[in-house]
């Protein structure tokens, strides 16, 4: 079943607007010969007003080059475009962020991910346009609000000809979207051009970027970058999930273009791989919001790591701060460290030796080994007890103390175990593992999506000539009682302590964070059938049984509700907007001229 | 049908009108006052050819002198390549055979070379003759035009000629029915540059 708005499982109000042609599962390059063929690619109405370097920072904040200098250590060499603007407390976190840790070898070329704090608040000229591309994206794909991404293609190799005797050089992706694959593919391609050519190349290239259409959910991009050309589509929120979206046509060369399956997906079994016994466990952690370390050899294990954590719980988001790796330079260190408080509601992906000591209190650590060395199944059935964490050197494994609330799935522990004896594919494996987890979140998801649905005032509750009725409140102990007959019971068959889960969750970040974006959506959803059921009122008969204060008043109020309805882009009926409109007009026109002359004034904002 | 990727680029001199040609041939109009392309730029148009669809993938190169080491990246992976000069300047024709040299060195091996001699309109100020060019391009098996991006003068037929001269896609050729082509193809591809 998809987790889509509550109007799914509700039958108080009516199916909102059709969401044909959204579902575009499976399309191969062939068919999308339609395509415009102008410079952009992609000509809406809205993006024809766009200004130079708008569709770049659609997509990137800005790229960065970190190098090494003997006398300063760690710099930004170049950040481009040039007019990008990054604070210096920004700055220092990307340097430390950019590269490994010193005693993590690397050599050679590496590709990982950091997330930092923005710095200070930069409003973006693009704000609104940008929410209207982020409003059909799925929660966990949106764009991020007070952090960045920094996406790394790290390179470190021996060249005598420097006093350092290494090359070591890092190109990074600043950017407010999560699209992780995406990122790191684009990387693959710009970066050893770049380490190559230098700066004309990244002026090529983010010349490419500002000609990409923006990153508007549901439909087939075609991005071309340095000579050759990504094809990506990115999820909506209508998309079934556990549906690929694009397939790779047989014959095409990578020189000339490139089909990308998904644009954030991990391979959760590869992560997952040296830990893998606890996979279940892990996801109640992560649902929970608990305090979570990763501990692992380099900065391209931790960050898969935590990335993977992080999306196991799709399609909730991860409401909390994670970060894929983090280092004692990072500008929350004190604050995520402190002993005197508890250990906050973050992920962290560490590499440096000196965190085994720093994060020891933490309820629960989880320690990679060199996953090189994969071909070993992970043997340590058992859950390790914290006390035994001292060092660096502790085997890898899950430290923690926590009791599952619900009993361990063998089943696919089996399955999996037999997929790696049987020498099963990465990829297969990666799929039966992203669909347990889907399966186990929505499982957990529907008793609440439901309740919450049932929060939703009767249509008939609705009048025009009233404020739109409310949201009844979310009573933990009614939707408890709901479990009893509809919960999880119904479409998973794990046993265990489901209200035990359920409760804790109520009391998590996550909770929090889907809960407050379900209600924006059911308010905003309410207020879109009043204004519907405004509109089919007849407000001249109305006008002609009240005074002209009443009329006026009421101008006044429909232009709210038009401002509105366009500012939170209200998800009205098609027209409904316009009707509004001429209703306005109409009712102004009945009244005196001195009057028209100043109600027509637009409104300013 | 069939629809095939083709990716082209082109190559030469700045200022000979490499990017007028690929907007004449993809919207059909002429801007005298265009700016210098930075890196490249990218368009593309899908034309039929016989009973395939053709969509080139078109990389139109920045011909100044800064953007030079960044060609291997758009003529990487190339079916073609239209190496354009400016008929009023002998230099730009001086460029072009560096860019042949270079094609051949490290280019596709089968890639098919077109040379235009663009700013046709302007015989008056002629500094390329024809007939040399054209001895030139039958030397290196390369199509040959002489094109105005400003008055539409041979810009479609450099594309089609391009087309006629793409071997057909192979993974097709085994099981149908195309098998007399082949041999064509065979003779067409050694006719090119490299």
């Amino acid at each position: 079943m998809a987790l889509q708005g509550p109007e799914e499982l509700g039958e108080q109000v009516e199916e909102p607007e059709d969401l044909d042609d959204q579902d575009a599962s499976s399309i191969s390059p062939a068919e999308e010969i339609t395509m415009p063929s102008g410079p952009g690619g992609d000509d809406e109405p809205e993006e024809a007003l766009l200004l130079p370097w708008d569709r770049f920072s659609a997509w990137l904040h800005c790229i960065c080059v970190v190098g090494f200098d003997l006398e300063l250590g760690q710099a930004v060499e170049v950040i481009y475009p040039h007019h990008s603007k990054l604070s210096e407390k920004e700055k220092t976190s990307i340097c430390y962020l950019s590269f490994p840790d010193s005693n993590s070898g690397c050599l050679g070329d590496t590709q990982f991910c950091f997330r930092f704090r923005q710095g200070s608040n930069r409003k973006s000229s693009l704000g609104v346009f940008l929410e209207t591309t982020d409003r059909d994206a799925p929660p966990c794909l949106k764009r991020e609000q007070g952090h960045y991404y920094g996406y790394v293609y790290f390179r470190q190799v021996r060249d005598k000809s420097l006093k350092r005797g290494y090359f070591q050089k890092s190109l990074v992706l600043i950017s407010k979207l999560p699209y992780v694959t995406f990122f790191h593919s684009l990387l693959k391609i710009m970066a050893p051009e770049y380490f190559e050519k230098q700066e004309p190349c990244l002026e090529a290239a983010c010349n490419d970027m500002d000609r990409w259409p923006t990153p508007h959910p549901g439909r087939i991009l075609t991005l071309p970058i340095m000579g050759v050309v990504i094809k990506v589509r990115i999820p909506t929120s209508y998309d079934k999930p556990g549906t690929s979206q694009l397939v790779q046509s047989a014959q095409s060369d990578s020189q000339v273009s490139i089909v990308l399956p998904t644009i954030h997906e991990v391979d959760l079994f590869r992560c997952f791989y040296p830990v893998f016994f606890h996979i279940q466990m892990l996801w109640e952690l992560v649902l929970l919001g608990e305090a979570l370390v990763v501990m692992a050899p380099s900065p391209a294990e931790s960050s898969d790591t935590v990335l993977a954590l992080v999306s196991c719980i799709s399609p909730l988001r991860y409401s909390s701060d994670f970060r894929p790796y983090f280092t004692i330079h990072d500008s929350e260190f004190k604050e995520y460290t402190t002993r005197t408080q508890a250990p906050p509601s973050v992920i962290l992906g560490v590499t440096n030796p000196f965190f085994a000591k720093t994060l020891q209190h933490w309820p629960h650590i989880i320690r990679i080994g060199d996953m090189k060395q994969a071909g070993e199944m992970a043997k340590q059935m058992k859950v390790k007890k914290l006390k035994n964490l001292k060092t660096l050197d502790s085997k890898p494994g899950v430290y923690t103390a926590y009791k599952p609330y619900l009993n361990r799935d063998e089943d696919i522990i089996k399955q999996l175990q037999k997929g790696v004896q049987q020498k099963r594919p990465s990829a297969a494996q990666n799929a039966i593992l992203r669909r347990y987890f889907l399966e186990l979140t929505q499982s957990f998801i529907i008793p609440l999506e439901r309740y919450v649905a049932s929060l939703m005032p009767l249509q008939k509750s609705i009048s025009p000539w009233k404020s739109p009725p409310q949201l009844r409140a979310f009573i933990s102990q009614d939707f408890m009682k709901t479990l009893e007959k509809a919960g999880p019971q119904l479409t998973s068959r794990l046993k265990g302590d489901w209200i035990g889960l359920y409760r804790n969750f109520l009391k998590s970040p996550n909770f929090d964070g889907w809960f407050r974006n379900r209600r924006r959506e059911m308010t905003q959803k309410l207020e879109a059938l009043h204004l519907e059921a405004l509109c089919e009122e007849d407000l001249q008969q109305r006008v002609q049984m009240h005074s002209e204060v009443e009329t006026v008043d009421l101008v006044l109020k429909l232009k709210d509700k038009l401002t509105q309805a366009e500012r939170e882009q209200l998800p009205v009926r098609p027209g409904t907007v316009a009707k509004l409109r001429a209703h306005i007009d109409a009712v102004i026109l009945a009244l005196p001229e001195d009057l028209q002359g100043i109600l027509h004034k637009p409104s300013t904002p | 049908m069939a629809l095939r990727e083709l990716k082209v680029c082109l190559l030469g001199d700045t200022g000979v009108g490499k990017s007028s040609i690929v907007w004449r041939f993809v919207e059909d109009s002429f801007d005298p006052n265009i700016n210098p392309t930075i890196g490249a730029s990218f368009m593309t148009k899908t034309v039929q050819y016989q009973n395939e669809l053709h969509k080139f993938l078109i990389w139109d190169t920045a011909g100044q002198e800064r953007f030079r080491a960044l060609a291997p990246m758009y003529y990487r992976g190339s079916a073609a390549a239209i190496i354009v000069y400016d008929i009023t300047k002998e230099e730009s024709f001086t460029t072009l055979k560096n860019w042949v040299k270079e094609l051949r060195q490290h280019g596709p091996p089968n890639i098919v070379v077109a040379i235009a001699g663009n700013k046709c309109d302007l015989s008056d100020a002629r500094e390329v003759l024809e007939k040399d060019a054209k001895d030139y391009a039958d030397s290196i098996h390369a199509i040959f035009v002489e094109t105005s991006a400003k008055n539409a003068i041979n810009i479609n037929e450099v594309f089609i000629e391009i087309s006629k001269r793409i071997p057909l896609a192979e993974s097709a050729g085994g099981t149908s029915g195309k098998a007399f082509k082949l041999g064509r193809q065979a003779s067409e591809s050694r006719r090119t540059c490299c």
